[in-house]
C-alpha cells in the first residue's frame, strides 16, 4: 500500500468518525433539552 | 529541500484531515437536525387548497384561527381536523403547524389551527382551564366560517402536540358531548393527560407539595394549597383540565404517542389516561417511543407508525 493510499484510507476513517460524532452531538444536545437516550432507536 | 517539501506535504494533509473532520461533523449534524422521517411537507398551491389566516373567534387578541380549505369544494359535507399548537401553555403559535395543517387539507379535510391566550406576564390569569374554554368557543366560529366559504362540516377530529395535545384531550373528552360538530376521534402526542402530583416526578412535584401547589394552581386556575397536595385532596380543582377524569364509555377513539424519557411532559402521567381508556373500553392506540424524550426524536420507526396510524384513524373515524 502506498503512502497516499494510507492517507486516503485515514481520510475516509476520519470522515466516518466525524459523521458519527456529529450525529451523536446533536442527539446529546437534544436529549439534554427534552430527554432521550444516547443510543438505541435511530441509528446512533 | 526534500525535507521541506515533505514537511509541507504533512502540513497539507494535516489540514485536509482537520478540514474533513470539521466538514463531516457539521454536515452530519445538519442532516440530523433537518431530516424529516415523516415527510409531511406538501407541495402547496391553489390546486391543493387555500389558507385564510388570523380569522377571529373571540374578543381576546389571541383568539384567532387559521383555516385551510381544500381546492375541491364540490362535496356535500367535509370533515374538520383541528390541530392545537405546542408551547408549554406559555408560547407557540398556530403558524408553527402550517405543514401538518396543509397535510390534512391535502387529504381533503378542512383544517384549522387555533391560537389561545398564553400564560405569562401579560396574561397571568390565563390557565389550561381558560385556554380550554377558548378552544371550545372557537369551534362554532370555525364551523360558521367554513360554512360561509362553502365547506359545511359534519364531523371532526381534534389533535395537538404537547400543550396542544393536552387541550385536544380535554376537548375530546370533556367538551365533545356539547360540540356543535360531532367529534369522531382525538390524536395527540406528548400532552399532559393527568394531574396527579406523584406522577410529575420530572418537576419534583412528588417530593415538594409547595412546588406542586404552585404549578397545579397556575395550570388549573384554582387555588391548591400544599396541604391539599399532601392530603391528595385537589381532584375537584384539577378536574376541568384532567383528561383522564373525563374518559367514559362514550369517549371518542384515541391515538396517542409519548416518549419514555420525556423531561417536559411527565411520562408517568400517561398511565392514568391509558387505564381510563382500558377500563371504559374506548378504542385506542398508544405508541411509546422507547428512546425518545419530549421531541419523540430518537425513534423514527415509531414516528412512521404514528403517522400511519393517524391516516388509519382519519380514514376510519371521521372518514
Amino acid at each position: 500500500m502506498t503512502h497516499t493510499q494510507k492517507r486516503i484510507i485515514t481520510l475516509v476513517v476520519i470522515a466516518l468518525t466525524a459523521s458519527v460524532l456529529g450525529r451523536l452531538a446533536v442527539r446529546a444536545v437534544l436529549n439534554r433539552l427534552v430527554g432521550g437516550t444516547l443510543f438505541g432507536g435511530n441509528f446512533l | 529541500m526534500k525535507s521541506k517539501a515533505k514537511s509541507g506535504s504533512k502540513v497539507l494533509w494535516g489540514l485536509l484531515y482537520a478540514g474533513t473532520f470539521a466538514a463531516a461533523f457539521v454536515l452530519s449534524a445538519i442532516f440530523n437536525m433537518t431530516y424529516d422521517p415523516l415527510r409531511t411537507r406538501v407541495e402547496w398551491n391553489d390546486e391543493v387548497g387555500t389558507v385564510y389566516t388570523d380569522l377571529s373567534y373571540g374578543q381576546g387578541s389571541a383568539n384567532k384561527f387559521d383555516l385551510y380549505v381544500p381546492a375541491d369544494n364540490t362535496k356535500g359535507t367535509y370533515g374538520l381536523v383541528v390541530y392545537l399548537h405546542a408551547g408549554g401553555f406559555t408560547a407557540g403559535d398556530k403558524s408553527g403547524d402550517a405543514e401538518i395543517l396543509k397535510w390534512f387539507c391535502a387529504r381533503g379535510y378542512v383544517a384549522a389551527g387555533v391560537n389561545y391566550t398564553l400564560f405569562g406576564e401579560e396574561n397571568p390569569q390565563a390557565s389550561i382551564y381558560t385556554q380550554s374554554l377558548e378552544i371550545r368557543n372557537s369551534i362554532p366560529a370555525i364551523q360558521a366560517e367554513a360554512e360561509q366559504l362553502g365547506y359545511p362540516l359534519d364531523r371532526m377530529a381534534i389533535a395537538g402536540g404537547s400543550a396542544g395535545g393536552c387541550l385536544a384531550l380535554i376537548y375530546a373528552y370533556r367538551d365533545a358531548p356539547s360540540s356543535p360538530i360531532p367529534v369522531k376521534m382525538v390524536f395527540e402526542a406528548v400532552g399532559p393527560a393527568s394531574f396527579h402530583h406523584e406522577d410529575w416526578t420530572c418537576y419534583g412535584l412528588d417530593k415538594s407539595p409547595e412546588a406542586a401547589s404552585v404549578l397545579f394552581s397556575a395550570m388549573s386556575g384554582n387555588v391548591i394549597t400544599p396541604e391539599m397536595i399532601e392530603s391528595n385532596d385537589y381532584a375537584a380543582e384539577v378536574r376541568d383540565i384532567s383528561a383522564d377524569i373525563w374518559v367514559n364509555r362514550d369517549s371518542v377513539p384515541t391515538l396517542c404517542a409519548y416518549g419514555a424519557h420525556d423531561r417536559i411532559c411527565p411520562f408517568p402521567a400517561v398511565r392514568p389516561l391509558l387505564d381510563a381508556l382500558e377500563e371504559n373500553g374506548v378504542p385506542h392506540d398508544y405508541i411509546e417511543f422507547p428512546h425518545s424524550g419530549h421531541g419523540l426524536q430518537n425513534d423514527n420507526r415509531e414516528a412512521r407508525l404514528y403517522q400511519a396510524k393517524i391516516s388509519e384513524y382519519l380514514d376510519r373515524y371521521p372518514g
